[in-house]
């Protein structure tokens, strides 16, 4: 492939390196190949969030997907509607506890874990990696089938003579942030184990040599040096909380719904812009909880010395 | 001694807090009676049989099959050309890629659910092929990542030492990259095809009167007909189906390099 040399973007009269002379390194040919993910994804990602944008900007029509006339009520009608506002507010709750009581949670079963030895550890790893790949909807059923008014404990409580009538056990915020944390919890244990595996062990051991407590030790040591898995488990719980349609439906219930309910709702009742806006509320606070996390846990300190 | 007991409890907590609901799905199908029963007073396959008797269900279990292979393929596919791409050359637009590429792990699915739906309804795009459009989205990113972790340890010499012998590029990349990159592409192919078989968010949207996956029956048949045991029966075919995967992918490779 001789012109691959030319199309090196480093240009020049040098004499071919072997990285510039490999075809898929050269300029056009590598173009070539990623062209169609990259064609793919604009058609299927990029294109359809630009037009969904473009309808929410749009007011609603009764025969077509949006109408002519550009508005910006379908967002305003959300920031100002008090349904909306708690609705958004409850999510906002729900998604901090399921985030906060995943990371306390998982940090001791992590830090067990990078103790272990290897091959147990990554026996566990493996026990944690399955689940993931269980279907949603089966795991949130395993719930009702806990929980449920036939469930295992109304069960065990009706053969033990404690109740007379089953206990209403499901449909509330509470089950759904139950159900969401257990689901997400394998996530935020992987992220931890990976980020306290990185860790030098000697730090922690010049730490207590100079005279800290095993305390002392964990906190000014071992956490501040986890945070990027900290926060990278913490968000990826919160984000994969904020878009749980169906576990929250299962187990929340027409009472609890989320911001996600209402994506859905406003697009099964047809209302092309008002569903547009709504999920471009949910990007919104995905993205502003994303910067906050960063700014405030700043997992860059730690990356950035390697 | 505190801190072990402590470290075992919330091990313990935290893998029964996983796995009991799974393993409660998985012990309640095989119960004989009609409903619900805790412990199972007995074994049968009877809800195995209800749910393969029950065309919707069955239905919906092959169309979710054939379109996680199907996707799954097309994902590993372009995940290839992508981290081919990703891993060997540097700069501003590697990492934009690397972002765009990436993205749909982080993303809020349900989102890109309702831009797909929409997307196809303004160009009448027919349901089977924009649910499998969707399904290839989600799984790439799985695909890529597992494959750029394989591409990270590759020495690009072995692929020279074949060109300069006089293979052709294309020659090259089946009888030297595929084979090297062969558990990455294995891996990505798994996760792909898992992920598009549990698939939810997206699937939600898509699919529509005679198209429906699994997942979205079993979601729907919870919500209107209430938890019977036949939803359990259906949840261990799939627990089944993907424990036979993994085991034999693990045996093929080695899955403790993809736990990452």
């Amino acid at each position: 492939m001789p012109s691959s040399c030319a199309a090196d973007p480093q240009g020049g009269v040098r004499k071919p390196s072997p990285r510039g002379r490999f075809w898929l390194s050269a300029g056009s040919s590598a173009w070539i190949l990623v062209a169609p993910p990259v064609l793919y994804f604009l058609a299927f990602f990029v294109v359809p969030l630009l037009y969904l944008f473009f309808v929410s900007l749009h007011v609603p029509s009764q025969t077509e997907l949006y109408g002519s006339r550009v508005t910006l009520d379908n967002y305003l009608r959300v920031a100002t509607d008090s349904f909306y506002l708690r609705i958004i507010r409850r999510t906002l709750v729900a998604g901090l506890a399921v985030s906060g009581l995943t990371l306390l949670i998982a940090y001791p079963v992590a830090l067990a874990m990078v103790r272990m030895p290897a091959r147990r550890r990554s026996l566990l790893l493996m026990l944690l990696l399955f689940p993931l790949m269980v279907s949603n909807v089966i795991r949130a059923y395993g719930w009702i089938a806990i929980l449920g008014r036939r469930g295992v404990v109304n069960n065990l409580l009706r053969d033990a003579g404690l109740v007379q009538a089953p206990l209403p056990l499901l449909y509330s915020v509470e089950t759904v942030v139950v159900g969401l944390l257990t689901i997400l919890l394998p996530y935020m244990i992987v992220c931890l184990v990976n980020a306290l595996l990185t860790i030098d062990r000697s730090l922690e051991e010049a730490a207590q040599s100079l005279g800290a407590g095993p305390l002392r030790t964990f906190f000014h040591v071992t956490l501040p040096l986890s945070t990027p898995g900290i926060a990278s488990g913490l968000l990826l719980v919160f984000l994969l909380t904020l878009s749980a349609y169906v576990t929250v439906q299962l187990l929340g219930g027409p009472q609890s719904k989320m911001l996600v309910s209402l994506v859905y709702d406003g697009v099964m009742s047809f209302v092309w812009p008002r569903a547009a806006a709504l999920a471009f509320i949910l990007l919104g606070i995905s993205l502003t909880i994303t910067t906050l996390m960063l700014r405030v846990l700043r997992p860059q300190r730690v990356e950035g010395r390697g | 001694m505190m801190r072990r007991w402590g470290a075992l409890a919330a091990n313990l907590l935290a893998f029964l807090l996983i796995l009991g609901p799974i393993a409660i799905v998985v012990l309640v199908s095989f119960s004989p009676g009609d409903f619900f029963a805790f412990p199972p007073r007995g074994l049968s396959l009877r809800w195995f049989r209800e749910f393969f008797a029950l065309p919707s269900m069955r239905g919906a279990f092959l169309l979710s099959l054939e379109i996680a292979l199907g996707a799954s393929v097309v994902s590993t596919v372009l995940g290839t050309l992508a981290s081919l791409f990703l891993a060997r050359r540097r700069g501003a637009v590697v990492s934009l890629l690397n972002g765009l590429f990436l993205s749909p792990l982080v993303f809020p699915t349900i989102i890109i659910g309702v831009a797909l739906l929409l997307a196809f309804r303004r160009v009448g795009m027919p349901i089977l092929p924009g649910l499998v459009c969707a399904h290839v989205l989600i799984g790439t990113p799985y695909c890529i990542r597992s494959i750029l972790t394989s591409l990270q340890g590759f020495d690009v010499s072995l692929e020279e030492a074949g060109q300069s012998l006089g293979a052709s590029p294309v020659r090259t990349f089946f009888l030297i990259t595929l084979p090297l990159i062969r558990p990455g592409l294995l891996c990505g192919w798994l996760f792909a095809f898992i992920v598009s078989f549990g698939e939810l968010n997206t699937a939600l949207f898509l699919t529509g009167p005679g198209v429906t996956t699994l997942p979205i029956e079993i979601f729907a048949y919870l919500q209107f007909q209430g938890s019977q045991l036949v939803i359990a029966a259906a949840s261990t075919l799939q627990i089944c189906l993907i424990m036979v995967l993994v085991l034999s992918i693990e045996r093929l490779v080695g899955l403790t390099n993809i736990v990452r």
